[in-house]
């Protein structure tokens, strides 16, 4: 144990303050960063429009090409809501009955993504980045 | 006798894990069918990658309960009550207040209590560095977990603790929907102030490794073996010692936005520094357990 008596009680706590300070601000300046990325790329994205009909993606197999961003735009004609949602593309949305929903995705590698929705586990539907 | 006994208990669990996982009712649904899953939570105190989903917001019970030290007896538990988002496809930021047990009685170097107490607040960032694609099956996050204290974790006293953990994340997708591989490396430097006005620092440090078997689409069972090492010092000079611990992982995802984790790990060696008995039970506990809940939203 390595203890050693302190002199400065309160020259302990404002270092122990600073450096919670330093940290804050510089996971705010990356998370800024993230974001101000992503914005970026949204502005370039490749749109896909989906339909959500009877419980159904139509299309339910969509393709895109890599690295540029994507924004799926989703229709839902059911009388109930629907969530978008997907693991490995790591969105999800709740699209209201007879509404429209739009989702922007980061630039995507080479893969096949799925998504469905989150209320019905039978409607599927998968993204082929190539 | 209490050394093998407890031995014996954590290896009879990892062989039961592994019997369970090999047997038929793994085999009785098709995986292709199956959802993909977050995999931060299958791994026990082993941490996936996962970040959630943008726009995805999280509420938790997450305790952490240790006991056993090498006289008396000792059990304290910590738990977190958690608020977690994803405000992007890479970044995920989680805080939340801490609440401790101690209860303790008749252990070396340790005063006898029996309190429960609002024991501090943290606040995590986690980035993902590296993403899983149907092409790469390897996904990493880094992670930074700056939190303060009021309650010392292992005594109970009333102290002054900020720590800064920092841990990388990684897990591996070795059967697609089926067998993950989970791996951290963990460095945590602390100081502590207590009430007489001594200063300490130190630092814990080390990894781990985990296996976890997906046996229906909502059930994960695993196990999982961490190495840890003790600093008092937070440049890592001054080692105290070290320890390994071994256990059985359980995740259920009892609907689609809730889900629980378990994890039990035992000590199955560990050593001090200048003490010749086996175990390391003053930098580290006999046993420790997880459970976790959680609601998304």
């Amino acid at each position: 144990m390595n203890f050693e008596n302190t002199q400065h009680p309160k020259g302990f706590k404002v270092a122990v303050l600073t450096i919670i300070m330093r940290k804050l601000v510089l996971a705010a300046v990356c998370a800024i960063a993230m974001f101000q990325t992503s914005a970026s790329q949204a502005q370039q994205a490749t749109e896909i429009q989906l339909t959500y009909s009877k419980g159904q993606f139509q299309p339910s197999q969509v393709s895109a090409p890599a690295n540029k961003p994507i924004s799926f735009r989703i229709k839902n004609l059911d009388a109930k809501a629907m969530e978008f949602e997907s693991t490995s593309l790591r969105v999800e949305k709740v699209v209201a009955a007879g509404s429209e929903g739009v989702i922007n995705v980061r630039a995507l590698k080479p893969g096949r993504y799925e998504f469905y929705d989150d209320f019905n586990d039978k409607a599927r539907g998968a993204l082929t980045v190539q | 006798m209490v050394v093998q006994i407890g031995r014996g208990h954590a290896l009879a669990f990892c062989a039961a894990v592994g019997v369970f996982l090999s047997c038929g009712v793994a085999r009785a649904e098709d995986p292709n069918s199956w959802r993909e899953i977050e995999t931060k939570y299958i791994f026990g105190f082993t941490l996936g990658s996962g970040i959630g989903l943008e726009g995805e917001k999280e509420v938790t019970v997450d305790s952490i309960g240790r006991f056993g030290k090498r006289q008396g007896h000792y059990a304290a538990s910590e738990t977190k009550y958690e608020f977690e988002f994803t405000p992007s496809q890479f970044i995920q930021i989680e805080f939340g207040a801490l609440g401790s047990t101690h209860n303790i009685g008749g252990v070396d170097s340790l005063d006898d209590r029996s309190q429960i107490a609002l024991g501090g607040a943290f606040a995590e960032l986690r980035y993902l560095a590296l993403e899983r694609t149907s092409n790469n099956p390897l996904a990493v996050t880094l992670a930074v977990e700056p939190t303060v204290r009021r309650i010392d974790e292992t005594s109970g006293e009333r102290v002054r603790n900020f720590e800064f953990e920092t841990t990388v994340n990684a897990d591996l997708e070795l059967l697609r929907n089926r067998l993950y591989a989970g791996f951290n490396l963990l460095y945590e430097p602390e100081v502590t102030k207590t009430t007489l006005g001594d200063t300490q620092r130190e630092a814990k440090a080390g990894g781990s490794a985990a296996l976890s078997f997906r046996i229906l689409s909502n059930v994960v069972l695993g196990g999982e073996i961490w190495y840890l090492r003790h600093y008092d010092a937070a440049n890592l000079t001054a080692f105290t010692g070290d320890a390994i611990l071994l256990g059985p992982t359980l995740f259920i995802k009892f609907a689609p936005k809730m889900f629980m984790t378990a994890a039990w790990n035992a000590q199955v060696w560990g050593r001090e520094i200048g003490n010749p008995a086996a175990f390391n039970l003053s930098e580290f506990q006999r046993n420790r357990v997880r459970l976790k809940f959680a609601y998304e939203f």
